[in-house]
This record gives structure tokens, C-alpha cells and sequence, in this order.
């Protein structure tokens, strides 16, 4: 018995080139974190965008949802593949002239023509909002310009900031002396590390306030009087705690998951294959 | 009693037993909606366009609405028994929303009734699979009707991917025996999911030149295309944007080896590369209908040219092996154990428990333990943790499709038999 052998080779060439195909695309990730994926403005799933930037990783979420409206992360430079949450706006508990930013406004959200700078435009009659969020190397910009001058209630959250402005410990919402500058400590819960962040204003606003939760505060409320404010946020690690797996990390494993399932494939294949010829042999026998 | 009676009874009767209390809310939800729509005479499509452009206005991205966006013909499968089902239980909303990424909301006790008269298509497809292959052999009959793959997509998930599968063994039976025009005609059927749409060209290749077979054919086809016909005249920029745009820039993905595109945050980089599969799709079909479209026995024509769109097409979902299972296993060429694939592959994409929403939602205790488990389901997906086992099996699925087409293939220059000797089997199999 024997197989044309001009068939044999055309099925061999297939399983190579698809083989190779397999093995190729499983870089694509890679190749897209490490070339693309830098310092501009993506879109993704159903409307939500993500920056990445090479200290921060900044996520603003699609329309149907309130939170992270944005979420500001920072990259610890000894594991850059971790994203640190350090402070999300958040639009389910955020006020402007006491309509609900969630759930009041409509909202559309563009990224500008070079990637660089994001858009987002909250509309209700008689009333525009624009939050642009950009980033520099050191820190991250939420600006805030409003059609008019406008009340607004502002809610930023991070579990948990160990410290706000030295203040350490209250047992009930308190509010703290006004002023541009808030910084504070924080202790990730999920990877256990330690750092700092600091929130800068463009203006005074009329009120800051803390609010306790735990051993420490688990957000900042700002309001202000205004039609233009700007948050400039800033943060880093001060103890990186346990090097974990990230999501980070996917795109350095999947060329590895390609090349064990293929040499599995062969194996295997060529195994069964050839039980299988036999008894098809044995058949036409 | 017959066997093959026997045999289609106990497919429907497990069916008919787990129907009613498991559901995947979106699709299902899907169904339910435009069910209602077809029933008052609404246009199928329009609901899915406002939300798709409001979405785009929204966001400024290429992204759409994952609605009912499949051929015209098939909702009227389901319409008959929602009718009886509002004759029952009243017009009143019984599944309210459920599209992704909401939870619905379900009003008992009829939303149990109309989760199982809306599968009712469904089982009936699977027990007309059953019966038909029973005809054949009554092992695969038995494989078939009790495999946990298929009943799972058809009345655990409620997808209906059965419906595609019957409407193409029948397709191929009646090709079999010379009735073109039924054959033409479920076949037209057969592309109410779209993805058999590539076996066209093969079914004109193995009629080139018996010109009067070919016409029954399209004919029995064209008659399937007379509700497109319609909504392409009715309302051209609806339909076209649902069914063309939404079908044409899906972004690649699924039981396969693009499903490493889901983490690419990048909707427009993840459309450009989606062109690569599209491509050899096209070129792995031409191929297979030109060099071996006739060549092959039809059966495995049909099986190389669809294992050929799985391999190399961009979008492969869980659901879709369903289509030809029933095919693969009448072929003595193919492995259908490979189901076991996309069967991992679904606990894997989506939480077990949101299956059994139709029982969780009965209780305030078993719908706070969804939320528990859905707090631990979300930080597996979130870190990342079932992307690999995901892509793991992708690549295997996709491996073992492959596997499959060369054995379906060597059907045309498998192992080497004298010329004499294979002209006599070739007598004996037609």
C-alpha cells in the first residue's frame, strides 16, 4: 500500500504552513502591546478606551457604565506589566447642578485625530459638559469645561487611601481645609502594595471631603462652583508588595501556549495518524 | 415499536425534560424580542440598527449591536409557537431586556413556558437529525440524540444551530437522490446562520454543465430568498447594515485560533487583522470547490469545504459544529469526538451559572449566590486567568478541524488502490 505521493505532500505543506500560521498570529498581541498599543488613545469592546502610557495605564469606560469615568492606574517600575488602580472618577455618584453625570446626561466619547487627547461630552438641555483626559510622562489630566458656570459634585474613589493630606483616621465623613493640593497614601488590596498619590487643581474648589471606610478612606468628594476645573493626578509605588500575575503578562504567554499545543498536535497526530492508516490498511485488505 | 421511533422519542423527551429551566438570556432574549416584532408585523431589523447607530454615535467606534441579525427566514420558525404561546399565557412581557451585558428580567411562572415553546423549533430540528440518521445506522443516531455537546447548545443554550444542521443533511439527501429543487430549497434554508453561505459555489461546481439540474436547484434556492428580497426593497439601509455590515466587520474570534484577538483592546487594529482570516477563507474554499469539488464523494465535498470555513474563517462560535456533526458522522472519514472542543470551550467563555438563570432568578437566596459566584467569575476573566485554557483550546479545536479535513480529503487520493478495485468500490457506492 502507499499513499500518492502528490497528495501526501500537498496535506504536509498545509499542516506546515498552518502550523506556522498558528505560531505567527500568536505574536500579534505582543507585537501590538510593545509597537502599537503605547501612548494613544485605543477603543475596544463596547465603547470603552484605554491608554497606555509608559507609567500609566488610564481606562475610560463605554457608555453603560458609570464607573471608571476614568480609572487612573500606574505601572510599578518593577513589575510594569501590574496596573495599580490610584483613583477613579466616577460617574454613578458624581453630580452637576444636581443631575446625575451617569444617568442625566448623554454622552459621546472621541478620541482627538492624533490619539493623544480623549473627548468625552456630557449633553442635557441647556447644559455641555467636555471632560478631556490627557496624559503627560509624570501625570495624568482631567480637565473639565462646562458650557456655563456650573455647581458640581465630583467623587473620587480609591480602596483604600491609608492617609488623605496627613489625616489618617476619622470616624465619619469629615470635611478637610480647602485648598489645590490633596495627597494621599494608599494600600492595594489586591497586590498588597504600597504608594502614594497626589491630586492637583486648577482652582479652590468650595469643599473637600473624606470619607472614612476600614482603616483608612475609601474616596474624596470635591465640589466646585465653576465652569472650567482641571484634576491633575499623579501617583507611584512606594512598596511594590507580592509580583503577581497580570493581564499584562497574557500577550509573552499565548506564543508559548501556541508552540505546546502544536508540538501536542504533532505528536499525537502523527500517532493516531498512523494507527489510523493501519486500519484503513488493513481494511482494503 | 420501531427503533428509530424509540430512539427520536428518548432525544425528545431528555429535550423536552431540561427545556423549560436553562436558557442563554441573551440569545434566547434575542429570539423572544423578535418573535413578538414578526408577530405584529414589525421590522426584524430596525431595533438592532437604532441601537447600533446610537452605539456609534456614542463611542465613534466601528462597533454593533448584537442583536437579530440572521436571515429573515428563520424567526418564522420560532413565530408559530410564540403565537400559541400568547394565546396561552397573554400578550403580556414575560423576559424583559437580557442584552448583553444586562440581566433580564423574568416573570413567573409563564417565562418558564415561553423559554420552552421558543425551543420547541430546536428540539424538533434535533429529533428530525435523530430520525434521519437512525435511517442510516442507529449508533450514530444514538450519538447524536445523547450527545451532551448538542444537547447542550440546542436546550441549554437555546441556539439553533440544529435547524441549520437538518435543513443541510437534508440538503445533501434529497442532492443524493437527484431532487435538485429540494435540495436547492433546504439548502437556501440551511443559510438562516449564514456560515453554510460557502458551500454555494460547491453545490454550483457539482452541477456545471447539467444546466437543468443546476436551474432546480437555484430555483429551490431563490424561493428561500424571497423574505431578503423583501427587506433588501422594504428597507435597504436597515437590512444592509444589520445583516452585511454587522456579519461583515465581526472582529475574529471563537473556538479557534484568533481568539487571542479579545485581548487586544484595539477595536480598529482587531477589524484590520480580521482581513487575514476573511482572505484564506475565501481562498481555502476556492481551492477545495476547484481541485477537489468534484472529485470528492458529495458527503465529504460538503464536509471539506465547511471544516475548511471553520478552519481558516474568522468567526467560529461554540454552537457551529452542531451544523455538521450530523454530516461528520455519516463520513467514515471524520472524527466526531472532536465536539468535545467547543463543549470545554463553552464553560469557559461563559459562567455556568448564567445558563440556569431561569431557575436562579426563582429565589432571592439563589439570585444573591449568582452574584456571589459572578464576583469570583469576573476576577478569573478579569486577571486574565481563563484567557489561556480559551486560547489553549481554540488552537487545539482548530487543530482537530484541520485533522479532520485532510481525512475528509484523502478521500479523493487516500491509500493507493488498484484502478480495477477502486472503479468497483466506486460502483458500489453509488
Amino acid at each position: 500500500m502507499q499513499w500518492s505521493r502528490d497528495f501526501r505532500l500537498r496535506m504536509k505543506i498545509l499542516t506546515i504552513f498552518f502550523i506556522v500560521y498558528v505560531i505567527v498570529l500568536s505574536f500579534i498581541p505582543l507585537v501590538h502591546q510593545i509597537f502599537i498599543a503605547q501612548s494613544s488613545w485605543l477603543g475596544y469592546g463596547t465603547g470603552a478606551y484605554a491608554y497606555q502610557s509608559p507609567s500609566y495605564f488610564v481606562l475610560f469606560n463605554d457608555p453603560y457604565d458609570g464607573s471608571s469615568k476614568p480609572n487612573i492606574h500606574v505601572n510599578p517600575s518593577s513589575a510594569p506589566n501590574d496596573r495599580i488602580s490610584i483613583l477613579e472618577f466616577s460617574d454613578w455618584t458624581s453630580y452637576v447642578d444636581g443631575y446625575n453625570l451617569f444617568n442625566d446626561f448623554n454622552v459621546t466619547i472621541r478620541a482627538s485625530g492624533d490619539g493623544k487627547v480623549l473627548d468625552a461630552t456630557y449633553v442635557r438641555p441647556g447644559l455641555t459638559l467636555q471632560k478631556l483626559i490627557d496624559l503627560s510622562s509624570d501625570a495624568v489630566q482631567v480637565k473639565m469645561i462646562a458650557s456655563k458656570e456650573i455647581n458640581a459634585h465630583i467623587e473620587l474613589w480609591k480602596w483604600i487611601m491609608t492617609s488623605v493630606n496627613a489625616i489618617s483616621t476619622e470616624s465619619k465623613p469629615t470635611v478637610i481645609p480647602t485648598g489645590t493640593s490633596i495627597n494621599f497614601t494608599f494600600n492595594d488590596q489586591s497586590l498588597n502594595a504600597v504608594g502614594e498619590g497626589q491630586i492637583s487643581l486648577s482652582r479652590v474648589p468650595t469643599q473637600i471631603e473624606i470619607w472614612p471606610f476600614e482603616n483608612g478612606f475609601n474616596r474624596v468628594t470635591i465640589d466646585f462652583i465653576n465652569s472650567e476645573m482641571t484634576f491633575t493626578v499623579s501617583g507611584s509605588i512606594t512598596q511594590p508588595g507580592q509580583v503577581s500575575w497580570s493581564y499584562g503578562d497574557l500577550p509573552y504567554v499565548l506564543p508559548v501556549i501556541a508552540i505546546v499545543v502544536v508540538i501536542s498536535y504533532l505528536l499525537l497526530a502523527e500517532r493516531y495518524g498512523q494507527e489510523n492508516k493501519n486500519r484503513t490498511s488493513r481494511t482494503h485488505r | 415499536m420501531d427503533k428509530r421511533i424509540k430512539i427520536a422519542l428518548a432525544a425528545l423527551i431528555v429535550r423536552f425534560a431540561i427545556a423549560p429551566f436553562f436558557m442563554h438570556a441573551g440569545d434566547l432574549g434575542t429570539i423572544y424580542e423578535s418573535s413578538a416584532i414578526a408577530l405584529h408585523g414589525g421590522n426584524l431589523y430596525s431595533f438592532v440598527y437604532q441601537q447600533t447607530v446610537q452605539m456609534q454615535q456614542a463611542t465613534g467606534l466601528p462597533i454593533f449591536f448584537e442583536g437579530y441579525a440572521y436571515h429573515p427566514l428563520l424567526i418564522y420558525f420560532f413565530v408559530p409557537f410564540y403565537w400559541l404561546y400568547t394565546l396561552i399565557a397573554g400578550p403580556g412581557l414575560v423576559f424583559i431586556g437580557g442584552h448583553f451585558p444586562n440581566l433580564p428580567v423574568l416573570v413567573y411562572p409563564w417565562a418558564l413556558f415561553a423559554i420552552f415553546m421558543l425551543k420547541i423549533p430546536i428540539i424538533l430540528a434535533d429529533v428530525a437529525v435523530v430520525y434521519l440518521l437512525s435511517g442510516f445506522d442507529t449508533r450514530k443516531a444514538e450519538f447524536y440524540a445523547f450527545c451532551p455537546y448538542v444537547i447542550f447548545i440546542s436546550v441549554v443554550w437555546g441556539m439553533f444551530d440544529a435547524i441549520v444542521a437538518v435543513f443541510l443533511l437534508l440538503s445533501y439527501l434529497t442532492f443524493r437522490k437527484n431532487s435538485y429543487a429540494l435540495s436547492g430549497f433546504a439548502y437556501g434554508l440551511s443559510t438562516m446562520k449564514l456560515y453554510t453561505i460557502v458551500l454555494l459555489p460547491l453545490f454550483i461546481v457539482r452541477l456545471w454543465k447539467q444546466w437543468r439540474a443546476l436551474g432546480e436547484f437555484l430555483l429551490g434556492f431563490t424561493v428561500t430568498l424571497i423574505p431578503v428580497a423583501y427587506y433588501m426593497i422594504a428597507s435597504p439601509v436597515v437590512f444592509w447594515n444589520v445583516l452585511v455590515g454587522f456579519q461583515g466587520s465581526r472582529v475574529m474570534g471563537g473556538v479557534n485560533l484568533y481568539n487571542f484577538v479579545w485581548i487586544i483592546p484595539d477595536v480598529q487594529f482587531d477589524l484590520l487583522i480580521s482581513k487575514l482570516p476573511t482572505i484564506l477563507l475565501i481562498i481555502s474554499v476556492l481551492a477545495i470547490v476547484l481541485l477537489y469539488g468534484r472529485k470528492l464523494p458529495l458527503l465529504e465535498a460538503i464536509l471539506a469545504v465547511m471544516l475548511a470555513s471553520f478552519v481558516f474563517g474568522a468567526v467560529l462560535n461554540e454552537q457551529f459544529l452542531v451544523s455538521i456533526l450530523p454530516l461528520m458522522l455519516l463520513s467514515k472519514r471524520c472524527d466526531p469526538r472532536i465536539w468535545i472542543a467547543p463543549f470545554i470551550f463553552v464553560f469557559l467563555r461563559s459562567a455556568f451559572y448564567y445558563f440556569a438563570i431561569p431557575i436562579l432568578w426563582t429565589s432571592p437566596y439563589f439570585y444573591d449566590l449568582y452574584f456571589q459566584a459572578d464576583t469570583v467569575w469576573k476576577y478569573l476573566q478579569t486577571v486574565g486567568y481563563l484567557t489561556i485554557p480559551m486560547y489553549a483550546v481554540g488552537i487545539t479545536f482548530s487543530l482537530l478541524l484541520l485533522w479532520n479535513l485532510i481525512q475528509v480529503l484523502t478521500s479523493v487520493d487516500g491509500p493507493w488502490v488498484p484502478r480495477t478495485l477502486s472503479r468497483t468500490i466506486r460502483m458500489r457506492r453509488k
